[in-house]
């Protein structure tokens, strides 16, 4: 049947195509008028200086050799923005993927659990920076107490440059709730009888993990890899709630960067260049992970459409 | 190893495996606990730091627990906080955003499941596409747009963005929803008169209404906590969302981290009772969302 529809039977309904197109309507608008156009505009902005009231001027590559040679705090910028998605990324994917394994056991009150894991997710974020602002006070906060309790000396963590984007990167660990969730979604797909099999053979829980639930995993590790890469390389919130890109730039993001030179300083063109630069990396880092793909994940046979 | 008889070789393994096993299960539990602990922890020190005078706050060693429960604190924080108003104005921002999401999604996740029609591949594609694409890329041409058409310090720029599907993530995840649905049921329909309209209106959606309500919730946070377009288009004070109003606040009451953490944890509420109500069809719908990729 279905190859008969695919094959012989593509004669478009003018009902079913005008219904189709209503119903897109929205959709296309929007594809159209917030995502493709103003791409292609931000792509040519790049290209011109501008403040945003006065003229435009065409100054070609100008913007990006200036980022490149002449900006001292870009290639900082830069390494920070890295550095924070790195940690994080790593960070939650490692953080959900043990809660989502211990979840994923015969323990009481699962439910319980799941909702404690997840509520950091739901809570408003600006909310969860100031509190854990708090709990990382040089003097009176809950991390550095502990540390001194324990012999140590307090540590800057949102003051000094080489401790913010870790710190930063700590919360969004702790954020990472939804990930958990999929994770655990993924895990009970797992197909027992594979266990079950390698058990008999004698694998124990060790080669168990390595052999069957990380195979079986990689569709959804690949997905919450590229859906958090692509957030986490964009942050911004932090460094507008909290640490206004400092201490240095060690909370400098390059969204942050982009927000500053065009809405700060009006430096439109300017701030559409970094907007390209930061969509050619995250371009490149989806493409990475995309063209490896196919090298490690492990897709069921029976689950193509 | 040591080397069994046949018999022990048959009984041994089981009986220490099924002991074994539960030393394990135990272990985890513990695990999870202290784990769960360590997450919970920084909320419980918000809240504990909400009902604490500055005083207390900045006493050395910290007290784990208020030493007095000074409820009168989230009156007092409430005078300078406007907490009704702020939250007031996030839903007038939030509801009809996240309407538009849904019923524009469910619209498009629909014709991308079920409707034949020319350019069907192509036009899914951009979709996913965008996906991928970083929203600040965009930020500012539309930030222009925005401001010619004069409607900056509006919440327009902030709702009506999302009546355009809702982000392609929405109408994917609505489109594979929608192909869990048998067709024989849009057949039998259309057997029955119903048009395309009919069969998403009557058939469809009650059959994904809890991919709807996720769509939904999902939406609700991403905006909730979308601070940096409600930093570009709302400069006005008295259109401050919560977000903004907590970040002025924490702005003007630099030391006085006792009204603060008031402050925040007011702000906690919402998302928490907000939770409550959906956490169901938040598991529910998450864990089809992940299968389904």
């Amino acid at each position: 049947m279905t190859v008969l529809t695919k094959k012989h039977m593509i004669r478009y309904n003018r009902g079913e195509t005008r219904a189709a197109w209503i119903c897109l309507l929205p959709s296309v608008i929007g594809l159209v008028c917030i995502t493709y156009i103003p791409m292609i505009a931000s792509f040519t902005l790049s290209l011109f200086n501008w403040n945003g009231l006065g003229e435009m001027k065409y100054i070609g590559l100008d913007n990006y050799i200036r980022l490149f040679t002449r900006d001292t705090k870009f290639y900082g910028s830069l390494l920070t923005t890295l550095e924070y998605a790195c940690l994080s990324v790593i960070g939650s994917i490692i953080y959900s993927m043990i809660i989502a394994m211990l979840l994923n056991r015969k323990v009481p009150a699962r439910g319980f659990f799941r909702a404690v894991f997840y509520l950091p997710y739901v809570l408003p974020v600006l909310a969860v920076y100031l509190g854990w602002k708090w709990l990382f006070d040089y003097n009176h906060g809950l991390f550095n107490y502990l540390i001194k309790l324990n012999g140590g000396t307090s540590v800057k963590f949102l003051d000094s440059s080489t401790m913010v984007t870790p710190s930063l990167a700590l919360i969004a660990v702790w954020l990472s709730g939804n990930l958990i969730v999929i994770f655990l979604a993924g895990l009970q797909n797992v197909p027992r009888t594979y266990h079950e099999a390698a058990e008999i053979d004698g694998a124990n829980a060790w080669h168990r993990f390595w052999k069957i639930t990380i195979p079986c995993m990689t569709p959804i590790i690949f997905y919450n890899l590229l859906m958090s890469l692509v957030t986490n390389l964009q942050v911004i919130t932090p460094a507008l709630s909290l640490t206004q890109g400092g201490p240095g730039t060690g909370s400098y993001f390059m969204c942050y960067m982009l927000y500053t030179q065009a809405f700060k300083s009006h430096k439109y063109g300017y701030g559409s260049a970094i907007a390209v630069i930061l969509f050619l990396i995250i371009a490149v880092f989806t493409g990475i992970l995309f063209a490896t793909s196919k090298g490690w994940i492990f897709y069921e046979g029976d689950e193509k459409e | 190893m040591s080397v069994y008889t046949a018999e022990q070789k048959h009984k041994g393994p089981i009986l220490s495996k099924s002991r074994r096993e539960k030393t394990v299960s135990i272990l985890c539990l513990i695990l999870l606990i202290v784990l769960a602990l360590i997450v919970m922890f920084p909320i419980y020190w918000i809240f504990r730091s909400s009902l604490m005078s500055n005083g207390e706050l900045y006493a050395y060693p910290p007290a784990f627990t208020p030493p007095a429960w000074r409820f009168e604190n989230y009156p007092e924080t409430l005078k300078s906080f406007e907490y009704l108003k702020f939250l007031g104005n996030t839903m007038t921002i939030l509801i009809p955003a996240v309407l538009g999401a849904v019923v524009t999604a469910t619209m498009g996740g629909y014709a991308f499941a079920r409707l034949r029609f020319r350019g069907k591949k192509f036009l899914f594609t951009l979709c996913v596409g965008s996906m991928l694409l970083p929203s600040m890329v965009t930020l500012i041409p539309i930030f222009f747009a925005w401001s010619k058409l004069g409607l900056v310090n509006t919440y327009w720029p902030l709702i009506l963005p999302h009546f355009c599907g809702g982000g392609a993530f929405n109408i994917f995840l609505i489109r594979q929803f929608v192909k869990t649905v048998p067709r024989e049921l849009d057949e039998a329909a259309t057997i029955d008169g119903c048009g395309y309209f009919r069969i998403l209106i009557f058939i469809i959606v009650p059959a994904i209404k809890s991919a709807m309500i996720v769509v939904g919730l999902l939406k609700f946070i991403e905006l909730w906590n979308d601070l940096l377009q409600q930093v570009t288009y709302i400069t006005r004070r008295d259109r401050y969302t919560l977000a903004l109003g907590l970040n002025i606040f924490r702005g003007s009451f630099n030391d006085d981290w006792s009204s603060i953490m008031c402050a925040t944890c007011l702000s906690f509420i919402p998302g928490i009772v907000f939770y409550l109500i959906g956490q169901k069809y938040f598991v529910e719908g998450i864990v089809m969302t992940g299968m389904k990729n």
